[in-house]
């Protein structure tokens, strides 16, 4: 063991030296995830401001302009009053609002009759979903209003005075069924943008960590340092062991630091201390064993970068490193509980989300670990190979 | 200190060392000589542990050395090319080393320091490795595989690229840590460094040892004698008589403004020679002593010059 952990220090000692260890280990992490926190900004609140022109000023105008002042259409749309089209679409291309909604002359008036004007919404390319609100909330105000219509020809039909028709339309919109919608996340916290992709980052670099480990095993090779380490009384297993160890070190020391960074920077949550850091310490141990299996595959440090390469990018992209697994189609959702880094991006947004201790860690970790166990026995297998060849 | 017998290495279908065999004792420097490709190499990483030979048997210090992982503690190791860390300085190369022989931390300062002091280093030891000339590079080589004070130190063509000082130096160096009772297997194909240090030579071609002995002994199997050229004026004739009456010269001759004689043994009877001479009368104004070399006994045992 003494070593292997010789092994170890020498080789943290030229990893921190190396000035890129750094940039890769804590800086690229953070300013990706920062990056990507603001890209991605808005996302799940959308918000937009609508002009209305109301050139009608009649009684069922101002009611579809008093339905975008209910309260949960307010909370998506900031009303502004405009004066003309022309401000109207002068607004729109400057980016002041989104849409305009344009209630022509005549409209309260028409709607009673059999061709009443069309309402008009004004929007750009730039915010599409701007345009789609505005005409679902003019729909389902025209909506009630057939309901309130229908109500009325009901009630004359069936031998109410006609003199009543305005009595029988106060009374029919009265009778609205209170529904409200309000949108809850299932933990007791709404897991942000940051809480995602400061792991997702974290574990990302991490995962490159296999690429710098196992080319760094075949530059000691090539440079004669593993033969040097050999004819030392040492064990193949205590150079691998070694190595590991620092890859360890090196994984766990670049997960906390961005973990601390992150959140004092950004905000970002990881969850309670102890959990998170039982994922990262397992997460941590099967880029050890991934290390291991890529300088077993390898026969050259050309072939080492290679593999890891597909490695680090194919469980990067499966695990959902780069965008938010629960968007994606179910199955990208169930191909990233195939690997580790799938996993982990689990447990720290269950842990940010939800909350808890270890109890929500338990499968993850436990995946994380079966899938360390499954590699690590073929690495075991093939990696002492690579340091006697 | 070091005893093969009857090493053979195969890769592939090809035997790249076969049934090779040499003995090497405390304080002797023992030279593998041969070109390249010859199996060198490949001998000294079985006598390292670092490749397992298909047959034969290796003991070190009379313990058994093959698949004995502890025996390596008794063995330095200067392989070939440079092996050390360039971004590492010649200090942390060297403690680095030295660790994983599991020395305690005042050993290893002890060991460090000693090993840098050898080697003309301590000046630059706290200097990166990567801003060394070639030189140096190949003194810390040879540093690092002294760490462990062995009782065995291979070294593998430790002069390659060097230039003519630094050469001096790492033999100078080699034949002082013979003095100090180290073994030393010394490869090379460099005639005239196995001639300068090595108490005995093995000759290695194509995977087998074919000859092996002091040079003395190796220039005997060529049936081969010294020769004397003596430049004077005079009776040359007479000076011939005089030399030939001289104890351990087998022949002499008188041939165009000198006189050309034979002996086993050149730098022997020289001093003889000239002081009959002079007894005789004769001013002697050159001298040439020619010995047959270790390229020529290369060249008889194996019908090629010695390649670089």
């Amino acid at each position: 063991m003494r070593t292997a952990l010789a092994i170890a220090r020498k080789d943290l000692r030229q990893r921190v030296r190396d000035r890129s260890a750094l940039v890769v280990g804590l800086l690229a992490p953070v300013a990706i995830a920062g990056l990507m926190s603001l890209a991605f900004h808005g996302v799940q609140s959308y918000t937009f401001t609508l002009g209305i022109l109301d050139l009608d000023r009649g009684q069922v105008a101002s009611a579809i302009v008093r339905a975008f002042d209910e309260p949960a259409v307010r909370s998506v749309v900031t009303v502004r009053s405009l004066a003309d089209e022309r401000s109207a679409r002068d607004g729109i291309a400057r980016g002041q609002i989104a849409a305009a909604l344009v209630i022509p002359a005549g409209f309260s008036e028409s709607v009673m009759g059999a061709r009443p004007e069309a309402l008009r919404t004004l929007s750009s390319d730039q915010s599409p979903v701007a345009a789609q609100v505005v005409s679902s909330v003019v729909a389902s105000f025209a909506a009630q209003m057939d309901a309130d219509r229908l109500s009325v020809v009901t009630a004359l039909s069936a031998g109410a005075p006609a003199k009543d028709v305005s009595h029988l339309a106060a009374l029919a919109s009265g009778l609205r069924i209170p529904l409200r919608s309000v949108v809850a996340p299932v933990g007791a916290h709404e897991l942000t943008i940051i809480s995602y992709f400061s792991p997702g980052m974290a574990i990302f670099f991490l995962l490159f960590t296999i690429s710098y480990a196992s080319r760094s095993f075949f530059v000691d090779r090539s440079e004669g340092m593993i033969e040097r380490m050999r004819a030392a009384p040492v064990r193949s297993a205590e150079i691998l062991v070694g190595k590991a160890l620092s890859v360890a070190a090196y994984g766990t020391a670049s997960l906390a630091a961005i973990a601390l960074v992150t959140s004092a920077a950004f905000g970002a949550s990881w969850g309670a201390p102890g959990p998170a850091a039982v994922v990262g310490l397992a997460l941590v141990l099967s880029v050890v064993a991934l290390t291991a299996l890529v300088i077993g595959l390898a026969r050259s440090g050309r072939q080492a970068d290679a593999i890891a390469s597909v490695v680090v990018f194919g469980l990067a992209l499966l695990g959902g490193n780069f965008f938010l697994v629960s968007n994606a189609p179910p199955a990208m959702r169930q191909l990233a509980l195939l690997t580790p880094n799938g996993w982990a991006l689990r447990a720290f947004t269950d842990l940010a989300t939800i909350g808890g201790g270890f109890s929500t860690i338990l499968e993850p970790v436990a995946a994380i670990l079966g899938f360390t166990l499954v590699v690590g026995v073929v690495a075991v297998a093939l990696a002492p190979r690579a340091v006697e060849r | 200190m070091l005893s093969c017998h009857g090493l053979t290495k195969r890769f592939g279908g090809r035997v790249t060392v076969d049934d090779v065999g040499f003995s090497v004792g405390a304080g002797e420097i023992y030279g593998l000589l041969g070109p390249n490709g010859a199996g060198k190499t490949t001998t000294m990483k079985m006598v390292c542990g670092l490749l397992a030979p298909d047959a034969g048997s290796i003991t070190i210090a009379g313990r058994p050395a093959i698949g004995d992982v502890a025996v390596r503690a008794l063995v330095g190791y200067v392989p070939q090319d440079v092996a050390l860390y360039p971004d590492l300085t010649a200090r942390e190369n060297l403690e680095f080393l030295g660790r994983l022989y599991r020395l305690d931390r005042r050993t290893l300062a002890e060991r460090v320091a000693e090993a840098l002091e050898l080697t003309d280093l301590t000046d630059r030891k706290d200097d990166r490795t990567d801003s060394y000339s070639g030189g140096m590079k190949r003194r810390l080589n040879i540093a690092a595989g002294l760490v462990n004070h062995p009782k065995l130190l291979v070294l593998d063509e430790p002069t390659v690229g060097v230039d003519p000082q630094s050469r001096h130096a790492i033999l100078e160096r080699v034949r002082s840590f013979a003095r100090d009772g180290l073994a030393v297997v010394y490869t090379t194909h460099y005639m005239e460094e196995a001639d300068r240090v090595c108490d005995r030579v093995g000759i290695i071609d194509r995977g087998r040892l074919v000859a092996e002995g002091t040079r003395r002994e190796l220039v005997a199997q060529l049936g081969a004698h010294d020769s004397i050229a003596l430049g004077a004026s005079g009776d040359l004739d007479r000076l011939a008589a005089v030399c030939l009456s001289v104890r351990g010269v087998s022949e002499a001759a008188a041939a165009d403004h000198a006189v050309q004689l034979v002996t086993e043994d050149g730098r022997g009877v020289l001093p003889s020679v000239l002081e009959a001479a002079d007894r005789a009368g004769f001013a002697v104004t050159t001298v040439d002593v020619t010995e047959p070399d270790l390229e020529a006994v290369f060249l008889h045992l194996t019908g090629t010059a010695l390649r670089e």
